[in-house]
């Protein structure tokens, strides 16, 4: 076939799209562990904006999203032969408009890596230092200074695994001991102090699931028999408030316990937090739940029971090619059954979104956070992922 | 790994899979088993001095009685007695056994623990779970059973951990689960 080229008809070669900003408030990121990347979706269309890869490992790791230097941190692992050879760990960096790899620190080969990904890692209040834990199995933490772009130094945690972010030079961990530490860096982002809380609570009867969610200073943490500890990180060493139970005593006679992976949620303006759960015995403790409980953190009680959304549907929808807004797609919807979700995120808006998946399956429920209404699927997210992160504006 | 699937859930969807999506699509069908494929795990390896193992010296003598009959004998299923605390992808499907690594991949030597009960001769074992190592995911039999598994921080209890550490290469392919001897007291739930 001939075509002239050059005419006025013909599009232009080589255009490359950028990530529409300002961003709203609505945006989150997908990790999928099979294709090792996430995809950056927006809730409000569920229309995919745009992608970074996620190196070798077992979760995918999540982006770690920095609006303040428009950038987007990843946290890698490679080989020089591919899946042999020596292994590098580097931070890439990525622009959040363009999603160009803008550069990468290396940091030393022995970042953990786990099933779930949760608290691998920490963007640090200010967005000068991320925190990295490794674990070969000694546990430590590697400070990168993004401002320099230069990797600090390795922190020698023995014992404490996660970083969860506090402040702009501090972040929590949580240990073996049953204690929590607080490790405070220096303005260059050496290790300033480490500071341990004392002991408050039991790692094998009752332990602390990983999956806490931020409250200003405070990272609330739920055990796996369904108490919600809050630890206070602001002071001179962490400080844990006497727990309270998510669970009635009828409840917990029915069986009612958390679970899942990311499986808790906290709207900071409201004080809303949203946790998923499920009924089962002991060792349950990771399966997905059918229901996202709703809970207002001060005055300790829950507020709203929501059903997780039927992530199934948005999961084969595009596989047996049925309009969304079909009649067909409303009989599947009701007949297929839920599998519930493990993972869920909110998004600090006045008018939050609620994102849950499945782990295994690829879509993306979204519901309104304060109605419970499953507004729509994000699909073909992928094929098996753990995390959701959403990014503030 | 972790990798958080549950077994009962993935039964209740293959059951779906079969009776309704029969005739849908085979893309579907390829999907579902990609979906598997990616639910990567964690194995574990061998900590024999560990004092969290405290296996009783000397109570191997025998070993734990395998003549079982029903998935609970078969190390090829998530019934098998010995997963009761497995995250992953099972050696014995992947051209290796319930205790060798498959052609090519090396054994974790650091690992995780569960406490495991024999369902016939009624005792408990420490049971490691070595990952095997060095060549991607298996992708076959994956299984996530979490009896008496605790967190990361608690690391040798813990099943989400890549447990490839101390080795060439740290890539997960599957998990063994080798008897370490008669547990002196039982998995922290029962």
């Amino acid at each position: 076939m001939h075509v002239s080229a050059g005419t006025e008809d013909a599009d232009a070669w080589g255009q490359v799209a950028r990530v529409p900003m300002p961003a709203g408030p609505h945006r989150v990121w997908v990790n999928d562990r099979v294709f090792r990347h996430s995809l950056l979706f927006d809730g409000d269309d569920g229309r995919m904006l745009g992608a970074v890869d996620a190196g070798l490992g077992l979760s995918s790791k999540p982006p770690y999203p920095a609006p303040g230097r428009n950038e987007v941190y990843v946290v890698e692992s490679f080989y020089s032969r591919g899946h042999r050879g020596q292994r590098t760990d580097v931070v890439t960096i990525y622009d959040a408009t363009s999603l160009s790899a803008l550069g990468d620190v290396e940091i030393p080969p022995r970042v953990a890596d786990t099933g779930h990904g949760i608290a691998l890692a920490a963007l640090l209040d200010g967005e000068r230092f991320l925190a990295v834990f490794n674990q070969a199995p000694g546990s430590s933490v590697s400070i990168v200074d993004l401002e320099e772009r230069r990797f600090v130094e390795e922190i020698t945690t023995g014992g404490c695994a996660g970083v969860y972010p506090v402040g702009p030079r501090r972040f929590g961990m949580l240990c073996g001991d049953g204690t929590a530490l607080l490790v405070e860096l220096d303005e260059n982002g050496r290790k300033a102090s480490l500071a341990p809380s004392e002991k408050f609570f039991d790692v094998v009867t009752d332990p602390l699931t990983v999956s806490g969610v931020r409250d200003g200073g405070r990272w609330l943490f739920a055990s796996f028999e369904g108490f919600l500890h809050a630890v206070d990180f602001s002071g001179s060493a962490p400080k844990p408030a006497e727990p309270w139970s998510l669970f009635t005593a009828s409840e917990r006679s029915d069986e009612w316990r958390v679970g899942g992976v990311q499986h808790l949620a906290f709207h900071g303006p409201t004080r809303r937090l949203y946790s998923v759960v499920h009924q089962g015995g002991p060792g349950t403790h990771k399966d997905p739940g059918p229901e996202i409980w709703v809970y207002d953190v001060d005055r300790k009680e829950r507020v709203e029971q929501l059903d997780a959304p039927n992530v199934l549907f948005g999961f084969i929808r595009p596989f047996v090619g049925v309009d969304s807004t079909s009649f067909t797609a409303s009989v599947l919807r009701t007949l297929l059954p839920s599998p519930g979700v493990h993972s869920i995120s909110v998004t600090q808006d006045e008018a939050p979104l609620l994102f849950a998946r499945n782990t295994d399956l690829g879509s993306v429920g979204v519901l309104d956070a304060r109605s419970g209404e499953h507004v729509r699927d994000l699909e073909e997210v992928g094929l098996s992922g753990t995390m959701l992160v959403t990014v503030a504006p | 790994m972790s990798v958080t699937f549950d077994p009962k859930a993935r039964r209740s969807l293959d059951r779906w899979c079969e009776d309704a999506a029969r005739g849908l699509a085979r893309r579907f069908g390829r999907r579902s088993f990609l979906s598997r494929l990616g639910l990567g795990l964690v194995g574990g390896a061998a900590l024999p001095l560990l004092p969290v193992a405290r296996a009783a010296p000397g109570a191997r003598a025998g070993g734990p009685d395998e003549d079982i009959t029903g998935p609970e004998g078969d190390p090829t299923k998530c019934e098998y007695w010995r997963y009761c605390a497995i995250d992953g992808l099972l050696c014995s499907c992947c051209g290796g056994s319930v205790t060798s690594c498959p052609p090519g991949t090396e054994m974790g030597p650091v690992t995780w623990i569960g406490t495991c009960r024999n369902p016939k001769d009624g005792k408990d074992y420490v049971i490691s779970y070595n990952d095997c190592c060095g060549k991607t995911l298996c992708g076959r039999c994956f299984c996530n059973r979490n009896e008496g598994e605790r967190p990361m921080y608690h690391w040798y209890r813990n099943n989400d951990i890549n447990w490839c550490m101390g080795l060439q290469s740290q890539i997960y392919h599957c998990s063994t689960a080798l008897v370490l001897g008669v547990a002196v007291e039982g998995q922290p739930e029962k």
